[in-house]
């Protein structure tokens, strides 16, 4: 038993179609220039009169950014709150228009899948596809998140019946 | 990728440094980003089937970007270096599957690799081909972190503007005309 999540939501408490409302981050000109001193200088994410030169017409934050700060949502909503035993990875992530300085981003994750998974019985994996908006509702990033979840019992409940579709039989 | 589309070699490694992680730098990310408790410390970690603190998936993951970005740089200092014009690479677009493998703890040393793997003319963005990126990450054993598939723009060199696109930009330079033009996409 692991104390720390003993309390929380299991993967048998995740339902499939939930969606998790996020809150939201204002992303101001510090934050923007901060992350990307560290981990993407590109001169525009760190210098607004070369942003306004480029393509994005002005100081806009990193891709990365957008990501890591949906992370933070989604672990303030839900991650933190079930008994989470990591990410998988992500798939399908696409940025749809940019971070600007003192956008106000939030959004929402929906559960897509759930599945148990086959060579570790004490864990489900629970895949969320996360929208992205800014204060205007327009989208700014979409992607699909697999996180693995500890299950309360090990042991999946069998149907009462299957259906097996090569041979067409019913069990 | 700050060579030009039509130099870019298929499936050629482009070695992209390596980084080691320290407690701190872990845990600086993970207050910020990703504060769950097996990335902070006094905070249960060791309940955990990591047994300690690892590292957020996704600071592996942007620190992989920070490498790509310091070796395009260095690539590009290095073509002024030959003469040579160096090429232009545009903003990433996406990513089409990123996989974490295995945990990177504080002390691990990551190492990563940069590949094409397949590279097109853009349809949308006349003069910009579509890059698709391989980028793995391995330990100091050599045990992969995580390998993802990521969209990347890289200019052609020699590209024409087709005559059609060469005559609208000529009609969208002439006042009321141009608003015009623009106006009605």
């Amino acid at each position: 038993m692991n104390p720390i999540t003993a309390d929380r939501r299991h993967f048998e408490d995740l339902v499939l179609g939930e969606v998790v409302g996020l809150g939201q981050v204002t992303v101001t000109r510090q934050m923007i220039t901060a992350f990307a001193r560290e981990f993407d200088p590109f001169p525009f994410h760190l210098d607004e009169e070369a942003a306004k030169k480029s393509l994005l017409g002005g100081l806009a934050a990193s891709g990365w950014q957008t990501g890591a700060l949906t992370l933070r949502l989604l672990t303030d909503a839900f991650l933190s709150k079930i008994a989470s035993a990591g990410g998988l990875g992500f798939s399908d992530l696409k940025w749809k228009r940019p971070v600007m300085k003192n956008d106000t981003i939030t959004g929402t994750g929906r559960i897509t899948e759930l599945r148990r998974s086959r060579s570790h019985p004490q864990w489900g994996v629970v895949t969320i596809e996360l929208d992205m908006r800014n204060q205007a509702n327009q989208p700014v990033m979409t992607m699909k998140l697999a996180n693995l979840v500890e299950t309360r019992d090990p042991v999946e409940p069998q149907p009462a019946q299957s259906y097996d579709v090569e041979t067409g039989r019913g069990s | 990728m700050t060579r030009w589309f039509e130099d870019i070699t298929i499936d050629e490694a482009f070695p992209l440094g390596s980084h080691t992680f320290t407690e701190d730098e872990i845990v600086r990310f993970a207050r910020d980003y990703d504060p769950q408790y097996f990335h902070l410390p006094n905070a249960g970690a060791e309940h955990s089937h990591f047994g300690g603190v690892i590292a957020s998936g996704w600071h592996t993951v942007v620190v992989g970007h920070r490498k790509m970005v310091d070796a395009l740089a260095a690539e590009e200092q290095r073509l002024r270096g030959l003469g040579q014009e160096p090429g232009e690479s545009g903003p990433g677009a996406g990513v089409n599957r990123m996989e974490f493998k295995s945990p990177v703890r504080p002390g691990d040393t990551v190492t990563y690799t940069l590949v094409v793997s397949a590279k097109r003319p853009s349809n949308s963005l006349p003069g910009w081909g579509i890059l698709t990126n391989q980028l793995s990450a391995v330990n100091q054993r050599g045990e992969p972190v995580y390998h993802a598939e990521l969209i990347g723009f890289s200019k052609l060199r020699d590209f024409k503007m087709p005559l059609r696109l060469r005559i609208l930009e000529a009609l969208t330079k002439i006042p009321g005309l141009g608003r015009l033009l623009l106006g009605s996409r």
